[in-house]
């Protein structure tokens, strides 16, 4: 008796194997990397980053999204170096990757040669213009940092009134900041009317007091900065005990500050306070105090994965949350034109999604195209203000005109 | 010494000539060919990861840049805390070539061991430079002299568009008898070209050791004023211990460029010269194997904390700035806690050990 029971359970077992079996070894995972900075310099944009792509992909494998198959992305902390990004990369490749997400502009450029050596599709969180030049496989999520310069001086000459405004650049003096100057120049030898008086690369001041009181003599009205919250939210705390601010668009006699992606959203707030008030800020990212389906979609995703509040209204979740819908869409495109998930077929697949193929995540505030000669996503950008201490859209999206010209 | 040289239970020497060998006894001499067997034989036995590689073959970097370092602080006793940009120089004479000449050229990719050697030799031609405060200053204004090239270097790499403004610069690959170092053999080729780079420095500082301009530093070190005294030149001694630092630090950053294929600034800051010099403390300063041991328990230790890091970091999300501090927390708890304990380093624990064995079984 005791030996038939045994016997039943093992048929019952033989059963169920038999029937799950199958599934289980046809089912594939797909190994995706990602190396960025968790912990060490910049982490307050790395940390939420990296939580949006984690949970992105868990959710991708949670809700079956891709049937049987699953994703396994590897996040690893470089802390911000280099050379354990090249050693995380290396660590990918061994696993066998098909698609590498990767982090910062100098890690970026220190393994491009890599990536087209290993014909690695990848899209960095960096979006310097510089990361696409004698490269075929990095792409970028959204407008170049140069675009968004541009797009941000655009409109100082639009609603500028009375002769031609004077603007300086803040930016961080690195690659990532140094960027957009160039092409900022460019568009004004294009025909933008408008003059750079000064380009000034902050270094770790904690007072910029001086640097505020010579712009004001040099005559300059608007400070585009291209840099982290951190240094900007110092200048706008000086300018405000300066009452340098202007409250209202180009007010005469003050300064308008404005920014590109990484200058600002909730950390910029909560770092200089009432300070941030009236600062422009442009990106291609939804923020979550504006009701849409997008935002929506993000909070429900880090409420389901237990984020804290400050994580789920980061816009820098809402980056890394995009950059895994990408990913997770090339892969879903590729399963349906049953072609194997390979990072060649990745490849084609990004470059194919353009036109009727484009991709809206929700999370952006335009589509995401790719095409062979177009490696930035989202072209659209949003500008937004602070109003009563939170980042309000003004206007509608726009495309920079003059990065066509330069 | 006894007559059988296998047998030898302590040091007799009779004449200063066996006290100037570079193995005292025949177990010393078979002991280190076996090692070297061993270190040149094993990847023919185990596989690693390329991820491994590489830290296997960043390690043997630093062993050639701390052998530098300890010839000018360990055995000429002077501080330099500029060390990085000594390494800086000779990624940077590499990389200067490769803008010059394009990526490509043959002499990038083919004549990488004159390239190797030019960078050595360019980072000796700054390390006279930097030494030249070394016939005024010493002590801490000798080390703030240094400390102020380190500045001088990164912000001239940082600011000048020859450099690329600090951006990286690509390296080639280069090329062997065998033809151009594929992906899959490029940190095995690196691994065995730093190994007989490192037997080289590593028997050529041995020997300057056992000659006179060897017994200079020394003497410098211990008491310039009693060295000048004797007939020595303090002065060009210690020009010459920092040109020799310079020359071994030049030659690591080439490696390192070839090792990266690539040259930026990031690699070579302020935190690399403390680095380097935690490795010398670490290792033992004033002797030549601590600068085998310093960068091997100091790049071991990084990775370990590295890792408990991103642990902390990815789990306790409260802890992420405590995940941040803990890389600088226990480097710098690893320097003080040597410098209380063992201000000999490591190579103190070797030397203990191997008296231990070559007594045994007669411990005293």
């Amino acid at each position: 008796m005791k030996m038939n029971r045994v016997t039943s359970w093992m048929f019952l077992l033989a059963a169920v194997s038999m029937v799950t079996l199958p599934v289980h070894a046809l089912a594939k995972e797909y190994k995706l990397g990602l190396s960025l900075a968790i912990t060490g310099p910049t982490s307050d944009a790395g940390n939420p980053y990296s939580k949006g792509v984690e949970d992105y992909f868990q959710f991708v494998n949670d809700t079956k999204m891709l049937g049987e198959d699953t994703i396994n992305c590897t996040i690893r902390d470089d802390q911000y170096n280099n050379d354990i990004t090249k050693r995380n990369f290396e660590d990918f490749l061994d696993q066998g990757i098909v698609f590498y997400l990767n982090y910062s502009t100098g890690s970026t450029l220190a393994l491009k040669k890599d990536f087209e050596e290993e014909k690695m599709p990848v899209i960095p969180a960096s979006f310097h213009a510089g990361n696409l030049v004698d490269s075929n496989y990095i792409f970028l999520p959204i407008a170049s940092y140069s675009a968004q310069a541009i797009g941000l001086a655009e409109y100082v000459v639009k609603n500028h009134k009375e002769g031609t405004p004077k603007v300086a650049m803040f930016i961080h003096p690195s690659a990532f900041g140094r960027g957009p100057v160039e092409d900022l120049q460019k568009a004004v030898g294009a025909g933008l009317k408008m003059e750079i008086v000064e380009v000034v690369e902050h270094g770790k001041d904690l007072d910029n007091t001086a640097m505020l009181q010579r712009l004001v003599s040099k005559g300059v009205q608007y400070v585009i900065s291209q840099t982290v919250q951190s240094p900007v939210a110092t200048m706008l705390k000086d300018a405000s005990s300066l009452g340098l601010v202007a409250k209202s668009f180009g007010e005469a006699g003050k300064i308008t500050f404005l920014g590109c992606h990484y200058t600002g959203g909730n950390d910029l707030v909560a770092l200089a306070g009432p300070a941030a008030e009236s600062f422009y800020w442009t990106t291609s990212y939804i923020v979550t105090n504006e009701p849409s389906p997008g935002a929506t979609a993000q909070l429900d995703l880090a409420k389901k994965y237990n984020r804290d509040e400050k994580a789920a209204n980061s816009h820098n979740y809402a980056n890394g949350m995009m950059v895994a819908q990408v990913a997770t869409e090339v892969i879903k495109r590729c399963k349906a034109k049953g072609k194997e998930v390979t990072k060649e077929n990745l490849y084609e697949e990004l470059q194919a999604m353009n036109g009727d193929k484009a991709f809206s995540p929700g999370t952006t505030v335009g589509p995401v195209t790719y095409s062979k000669t177009d490696h930035a996503g989202v072209d659209s950008l949003q500008l937004y203000i602070v109003k009563g201490g939170v980042f309000k859209s003004t206007g509608t999206p726009f495309v920079p005109e003059y990065t066509k010209k330069i | 010494m006894s007559a059988n040289r296998w047998l030898a239970t302590g040091n007799y020497f009779t004449s200063y000539r066996e006290e100037q060998r570079i193995f005292f006894t025949s177990l010393d001499r078979t002991a280190m060919g076996l090692l070297l067997a061993v270190l040149f034989a094993w990847p023919f036995f185990l596989e690693l990861d390329n991820k491994y590689m590489l830290v296997i073959d960043n390690i043997l970097v630093a062993v050639i840049a701390v052998m530098g370092l300890n010839l000018v602080t360990g055995f000429a006793g002077l501080i330099s805390i500029g060390h990085a940009a000594f390494v800086g120089i000779g990624a940077y004479t590499v990389a200067s070539f490769s803008r010059m000449l394009g990526e490509n050229h043959l002499l990038l990719s083919h004549g990488w061991p004159v390239m190797i050697i030019l960078a050595g030799c360019m980072g000796a031609v700054f390390g006279a430079l930097v030494g030249l405060p070394a016939l005024r200053l010493k002590h801490l204004y000798l080390a703030i002299a240094t400390l102020s090239f380190q500045m001088i270097f990164q912000w001239t790499i940082n600011f000048m568009n020859f450099f690329n403004q600090g951006q990286t610069i690509s390296v080639t690959r280069v090329t062997w008898v065998t033809g151009q170092v594929s992906r899959s053999q490029h940190y095995m080729f690196w691994y065995y070209a730093l190994l007989v780079v490192i037997v080289l420095c590593g028997f050529g500082v041995r020997n300057l050791l056992r000659t006179r301009y060897g017994r200079c530093l020394v003497a410098v070190r211990d008491n310039d004023r009693a060295a000048d005294a004797m007939g020595m030149h303090p002065g060009f001694t210690k020009v010459y211990a920092f040109a020799l630092a310079g020359f071994l630090a030049g030659v690591a950053g080439a490696l390192h460029a070839y090792l990266y294929r690539g040259v930026g600034v990031e690699s070579f800051t302020l935190h690399h010269s403390i680095s380097y010099l935690a490795m010398a403390i670490v290792g033992g300063l004033g002797t030549l194997h601590g600068s085998f041991w310093g960068p091997l328990a100091i790049k071991l230790l990084d990775l370990q904390v590295e890792q408990l890091s991103e642990w902390v970091g990815a789990h306790v999300t409260a802890a992420t700035n405590l995940a941040t501090a803990l890389r600088p927390l226990s480097f710098g708890l690893v320097i003080v806690l040597f410098l209380m304990f063992e201000p000999r380093g490591i190579a103190n624990w070797w030397r203990i050990a191997r008296s231990y064995v070559k007594l045994w079984p007669f411990r005293y």
